[in-house]
């Protein structure tokens, strides 16, 4: 059963260097519990698909189905983490994570003891009652991931959530996020820069083309689950997609400098 | 281990003091300066280089002041003062703080209601005074008729054009966290404009308490205002430069006691600006 569907999707940015397409007739079927990691160059259109699908910017032409259904807009059904952490400054970190919770009317006690477990996961039990402001960027970015967890929505949407940290705490987060999906089977649509990490985590990775908002490849994979970033068919795979991204991108300079001239 | 953690803690100390060190030293420049100022004062005017018809010794003054606060005149005007000032300047933040939310928000609400408010700020609130006068009397409702028109545009704007830079990362996940109707008013959109809401507040206090003095020392019997004015019928000229400088002192208390806190509580959550 598909789980979120593009269909035809187009996504025009009318920019102060003229008009530049973010998706142009994109089409992307996603079954309920698939782990779909895009990847491509910057500014390809990967933040600019996340948006549309959590109905944050409407398509300009062609539409989003989530079960069948044509969205309007923003839902609790998906939940976004986005490229910055966009936690609230006013709120301290477990305020932050109880935020969504206490606007769905879940008791105090309730939400404390849920916050507190994630805070746990994401190793943050010390710095509960911090501000915001008051944490590194990969706290930050842990108390988002926390922030989503608790959510617990259909489909979570992450934008390059772990960019920012150290190579230690990606792998414990991935780890997490591993152990969410499994146990959930939600829908995770995952952007990323990293390679080798959409083939660590994605059942099905997408790359993406340079310009012009398209799909350029499709890579199944079909490696048996708790991989590492380390495992030899994980660096094979990455590798080769690695190469096809590089060819891409040097194309598009190419094309790039025709126009030039 | 014991030893390291001794020498955090030393160094946990060393910031403290100093965090205290400089709010300290910030007290006694403010103090030092301000009895410089009164020296420099006295001793022109011991000097005798003006007349003491046109500008008091520092001795009259202070005793002007003594007088009115033993006789009650001054606590009085004072009280007066505030009453109006607190009423009126209540309403003004009570309206123009939703008030504002919402014209940062509806369209339609800015382009109409937005900009009657950004024409009504253009005049000032003084000239609201013979109307009030005419509609309520010269009574305590004109005054704060005065008051309001004053300080209500001020507020309502500075929050609206708060609310219409909050950043969209924050909307967006507002809306995703199911913070709707009026939920996201007052748990997001309340909250993320509330170093606006005080820069409104300030702003509004001040013209809220320039329109109270401006309309006192035209229009009525009591307060700070037309203590002022009294001095000057009388040519007590040590009356109008205590009023004054009570008018300072108000001015200056407000700012350090109410506002001042606010705005270090709201540094301290946002991490941005911030004094010492
Ligand atoms: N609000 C906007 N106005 C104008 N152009 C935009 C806007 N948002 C995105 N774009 C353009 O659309 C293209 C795709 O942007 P998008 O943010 O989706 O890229 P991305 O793949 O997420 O890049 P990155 O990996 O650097 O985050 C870019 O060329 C960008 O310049
Ligand atoms: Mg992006």
């Amino acid at each position: 059963m598909t789980m979120v569907e593009l269909k035809n999707v187009s996504r025009v940015y009318l920019g102060q260097s003229g008009p530049v397409y973010g998706l142009s007739a994109f089409d992307l079927r996603i079954a309920e519990g698939e782990f779909v990691c895009i990847v491509g160059p910057s500014g390809c259109g990967k933040t600019t698909l996340l948006n549309i699908v959590a109905g944050f910017e409407p398509p300009d032409l062609g539409e989003v189905l989530i079960d069948g259904e044509k969205i309007t807009g923003p839902g609790t059904n998906r939940f976004v983490m986005f490229q910055e952490h966009a936690l609230f400054p006013w709120l301290n970190v477990s305020q932050n994570i109880m935020f969504g919770l206490k606007m769905a009317g879940i008791h105090k006690r309730e939400r404390e003891e849920r916050a507190a477990a994630l805070l746990r996961t994401v190793n943050l039990s010390d710095f509960s009652t911090a501000w915001i402001h008051e944490l590194s960027g990969g706290m930050k970015q842990r108390v988002a991931l926390a922030r989503a967890l608790i959510m617990d929505p259909e489909i979570l949407l992450m934008d390059e959530p772990f960019a920012a940290l150290d190579s230690q705490t990606r792998d414990t987060l991935h780890e997490e996020v591993e152990l969410v999906w499994q146990r959930t089977k939600k829908t995770i649509l995952f952007v990323t820069h990293n390679v080798r990490e959409a083939v660590r985590l994605g059942t099905r990775v997408i790359l993406m083309t340079a310009k012009g908002g398209k799909i350029l490849r499709e890579y199944p994979i079909d490696l048996p689950r708790n991989r590492y970033l380390e495992d030899v068919e994980v660096v094979k795979i990455a590798s080769q997609i690695r190469d096809d991204l590089r060819h891409e991108v040097l194309r598009a300079t190419k094309e790039e400098g025709y126009h030039a001239d | 281990m014991p030893i390291e953690q001794e020498e955090q803690s030393d160094i946990a100390k060393v910031r403290f003091f100093a965090q205290g060190y400089h709010v300290w030293r910030g007290r006694a420049a403010r103090l030092g300066f301000f009895a410089l100022l009164i020296a420099i004062w006295q001793v022109a005017a011991s000097l005798e280089l003006w007349n003491e018809v046109i500008f008091p010794h520092p001795k009259e003054v202070a005793d002007a002041v003594v007088l009115g606060m033993r006789d009650g005149t001054l606590p009085l005007a004072i009280q007066a003062s505030m009453q109006r000032l607190c009423m009126g300047y209540g309403i003004s933040l009570l309206i123009g703080i939703p008030l504002g939310l919402l014209l940062g928000r509806k369209r339609l609400l800015d382009d109409t209601v937005g900009s009657l408010a950004v024409g009504l700020q253009a005049l000032p609130s003084i000239c609201w005074l013979p109307m009030a006068v005419l509609w309520f009397g010269l009574s305590e409702t004109a005054m704060q008729f005065v008051i309001i028109m004053g300080s209500l545009m001020s507020i309502t704007l500075s929050v609206r054009d708060g609310v219409k830079t909050i950043p969209t990362l924050y909307l967006r996940a507002a809306s995703i966290l199911g913070a709707t109707g009026w939920r996201f008013y007052w748990y997001v959109l309340l909250p993320a404009s509330l170093p606006a809401i005080i820069t409104g507040a300030k702003l509004g206090w001040s013209f809220a308490w320039r329109s109270l003095m401006a309309a006192e020392l035209l229009y009525v019997t009591s307060g700070i205002g037309s203590t002022l004015m009294m001095g000057r019928e009388l040519h007590d000229m040590a009356l109008v430069v205590a009023a004054m400088i009570l008018i300072i002192t108000i001015g200056l208390l407000t700012d350090r006691l109410i506002f001042r806190f606010v705005e270090s509580l709201i540094h301290r959550r946002w991490g941005f600006g911030g004094r010492g």
